[in-house]
């Protein structure tokens, strides 16, 4: 053969590759525009009845469905960070986590990983470390408000859920909203869960409370709170209000945003993150309920101030805390920590988890229910900050359609979380998990009112360090509400204003 | 030694004191020494010198959330005056030095108290010796915790020993005060390093002659006069080398208040190395976090010189002799 011919031959099997390919490529979104991934969810039904209802109605094949993605012969490498399952997690998480590398090996033999699993606590310094050296992986799973940093920074590829054969409709409108920074779309969310509130239906009962029926508005949890201390003598509300700990905006922004304020307009419909609420009246408000309940009634531990959800469990086991908020895992490990109790212990401790229930979080004064959208997402980074600087986009691709998939966004949050594809929830696979996992009905019915906390970089700034300083300012007496609320905001302000003091 | 001659009186002129080489010629002569530290000291300038270098540089720069670090702006002194006019660091100043000063001389006092005590042999002197040490041992975190839940404002067993007792119809609140709250967390820091104090002073105790404890008692000292005159002149170098350490100790200790109260209630348990963090990690202000820990590192370097000169004191007055 001349080398012409060759040249050409070469040239035209170039070619057709790239035809296939782009063949392939607009198949998979009509398809993907179609039936085969399309949201048939209706989220306006979504209440704990409903999940249940659409739980085991549909299959989906994620390797085929991906393979009309990136073909499933592609030869390629992908390198990815996540969190995956460690020594505490349940067994069932490493058996899950496990079971998705084998499908994925199987649906795209050809395709190397590289993949580091690295603990919470220190993805985020790493990955920061490994963006200075030009040495990050292609793809990184982080939590929620983790990317918004590095979208900022100018870390991230722009990528949407078309990207990897998805549509937007199959994402929660919250959770697309933790991945957008200045109008465009960073990545893709993974998995979303929210929290729900807990009560001990015994407790309620022996104060003269409803004991099958939780508070329906904020308002409710402050006079439930005082009835069940002035009656039993015990705390009502686990009120949480560390500083510098993530669990305080965790339990306290959802009481902020149902009285209608907020640290800046992230409830809003569509939030610029420009505009300080942190001291409308309505955030006055819920910081009121939380001065009424500490300081004037008393119905809530003393130790609030250096409590997270951690310090609430001891006192809720021992039947001497009526009310929380926390994650379905918080059922489990009530159940661990009561088969580790002895004597008469055990038998309070059983009769806890047996009265232990789950429902909504109370609304505000209007109506307004609101939770905080937490999760994870996965990014794309751009291939100058990349080790060997280059992304093998088909092979991202790959990697981010199947984790994405229904079936596996189902599969890889089994125990505390859910799909971040809202089609997750039509699969065998939620359907099993509503069946085993008590109260997860409940949690999964508040995602429609998941709030993400504000999507800018200066987000954990304001949420672990000024909203739980505003609390305690409060709850010490140091200042007044009001001058509490305005401090917070002075301080915000100079904050989104690029500047802030110490 | 002078000599006469007929009127005139000479006198022997001294010979002059050998010229002491300068640091450079001392330097050069035991260079052959250096060829022994220099992966040492190469492995320092990465781990130690770098760090330092990088952690001043980046002190001189503004380093807002939304810009990544190579976009740093320059602003020389600022991140420095914002720190040095913000009513928080001087009141975060204050409460570092109540931490450090109380907890080094109750840790330093209560060492000595308990190295004099098991100074002196009686039965069970090596298990009392044992358990003392301890707080030195257990890990700083599961201590933190522990303690935590001895305070515990609603549930801690300190509280509810007060209230069994009658003492009080409430159990005290200690940390979730902020009038309390440091110095409940600087008993625990006594308590942690006490041991360290006492395990140096007992060491220092072995140098002090029995024969002047003995005259001096012979002689009708009392106890005191006898500790003050002669134990004590003896404890002089270790106490001050204990001292020094239980400074710089106190100065850098982290653990304790972040898991106890995370700096609160309100900042009245923050201290500098807790802010630091703070600013660094929590807030990412690496530049004022940066200038921070530069104003700690200046103070480390001074307090290190003294326990430096404290420590090879008597080197010098050996080497010369």
């Amino acid at each position: 053969m001349s080398d012409f011919n060759r040249r050409a031959g070469a040239g035209r099997s170039v070619a057709h590759r790239v035809a296939r390919f782009t063949v392939a490529a607009t198949l998979a979104a009509s398809l993907m525009g179609g039936t085969v991934l399309a949201q048939t969810v209706d989220l306006s039904q979504w209440s704990p009845e409903y999940v249940k209802s659409i739980a085991g109605t549909r299959s989906f094949d994620a390797a085929k469905d991906c393979g009309l993605v990136t073909p499933n012969d592609y030869t390629g490498k992908v390198s990815y960070w996540y969190t995956g399952p460690f020594e505490a997690d349940p067994q069932i998480s490493h058996d899950q986590d496990k079971a998705f590398w084998e499908a994925f090996k199987a649906a795209y033999p050809n395709i190397e990983t590289d993949v580091q699993s690295i603990t919470y606590n220190e993805l985020l310094d790493k990955f920061r470390t490994a963006l200075l050296g030009n040495a990050a992986p292609m793809v990184v799973r982080l939590q929620i408000l983790g990317g918004v940093e590095f979208a900022a920074k100018g870390y991230l590829q722009p990528i949407t859920p078309e990207y990897a054969g998805f549509k937007t409709e199959d994402f929660w409108p919250g959770a697309l909203k933790s991945v957008t920074w200045e109008g465009q779309t960073y990545g893709l969310p993974t998995n979303n869960e929210t929290m729900g509130f807990i009560w001990n239906a015994k407790i309620f009962a022996d104060a003269g409370l409803d004991p099958e029926n939780p508070p329906a508005t904020w308002d409710d949890v402050v006079a439930y709170s005082k009835q069940i201390k002035d009656k039993l003598g015990i705390a009502g509300y686990g009120l949480v209000a560390k500083q510098n700990a993530g669990n305080t905006p965790f339990r306290f922004m959802p009481q902020l945003w149902a009285y209608g304020g907020g640290a800046l307009d992230e409830a809003a419909e569509s939030p610029t993150y420009k505009e300080v609420w942190i001291n409308s009246d309505a955030s006055k408000r819920a910081l009121q309920a939380a001065y009424q309940m500490y300081v004037v009634d008393k119905s809530v531990p003393v130790s609030a101030l250096t409590n997270t959800q951690a310090e609430n469990q001891a006192p809720f086991i021992a039947n001497q805390l009526a009310m929380v908020i926390s994650h379905p895992a918080e059922y489990a490990r009530m159940r661990d920590l009561a088969s580790q109790a002895t004597g008469a212990d055990k038998a309070v401790a059983d009769e806890v988890v047996a009265n232990m229930r789950y429902g909504l979080l109370p609304a505000g004064p209007d109506g307004k229910r609101a939770v905080v959208f937490g999760g994870s997402n996965i990014h794309v980074v751009k291939p100058e900050f990349v080790e060997g600087g280059k992304v093998d986009e088909p092979a991202v691709k790959a990697l981010i359609c199947m984790w994405n998939s229904p079936e596996w966004s189902t599969k890889l949050a089994w125990v505390g979380s859910n799909p971040g594809n809202i089609n997750g929830f039509l699969t065998e696979a939620m359907k099993e998990r509503l069946d085993t996992i008590p109260f997860l009905d409940v949690t999964t019915s508040m995602l429609p009112n998941g709030i993400p906390f504000p999507v800018i970089p200066e987000a954990p700034e304001i949420m672990n360090i000024i909203v739980p300083d505003m609390m305690q300012n409060a709850l010490t007496g140091n200042m007044t509400v009001d001058q509490a609320a305005e401090d917070a905001a002075q301080k915000i302000q100079a904050i989104i204003g690029g500047g802030g003091g110490i | 030694m002078s000599s006469v001659q007929g009127q005139a009186i000479f006198r022997d002129v001294p010979e002059p004191a050998p010229k002491r080489p300068n640091i450079g010629q001392r330097m050069w002569a035991s260079r052959a020494d250096y060829l022994y530290v220099a992966p040492a000291i190469v492995v320092m300038l990465i781990v130690i010198a770098y760090p330092i270098y990088y952690t001043i540089e980046l002190s001189f720069f503004n380093t807002p959330a939304s810009l990544s670090l190579a976009n740093k702006q320059f602003n020389g002194l600022d991140n420095y005056v914002t720190i040095l006019s913000s009513p928080i660091f001087w009141k975060v100043t204050w409460q570092t030095v109540v931490w450090t000063v109380l907890s080094t001389i109750l840790a330093f006092l209560l060492g000595l108290g308990c190295a004099l005590a098991l100074h002196r042999e009686f039965a069970g002197r090596a298990m009392l010796r044992g358990l003392l040490l301890i707080p030195w041992v257990v890990s700083a975190v599961a201590a933190s915790y522990v303690w935590k839940w001895l305070y515990h404002s609603d549930f801690g067993a300190i509280g509810a020993l007060v209230v069994q007792l009658g003492l009080s119809d409430k159990p005290i609140n200690f940390v979730d005060n902020t009038t309390t709250a440091l110095y409940s967390l600087i008993v625990v820091n006594v308590w942690k390093e006490f041991s360290f104090a006492m395990i140096m002073l007992m060491a220092g105790l072995q140098t002090v002659p029995d024969t002047l404890l003995r005259a001096a008692q012979v002689d009708g000292a009392s106890p005191w006069q006898r500790f003050w005159h002669v134990t004590f002149p003896h404890l002089r170098g270790v106490s001050t080398v204990t001292v020094l350490l239980l400074v710089v100790q106190n100065f850098n200790s982290f653990i304790i208040p972040f898991i106890m109260t995370g700096g609160g209630p309100v900042g009245s348990t923050q201290i500098w190395i807790t802010h630091i963090y703070e600013l660094a990690f929590l807030r990412q202000r690496w530049g004022v976090g940066a200038a921070y820990a530069v104003l700690l590192f200046i103070i480390m370097m001074t307090l290190g010189y003294f326990y430096v000169r404290a420590l090879t004191r008597g080197d010098d007055q050996r080497a010369g002799a």
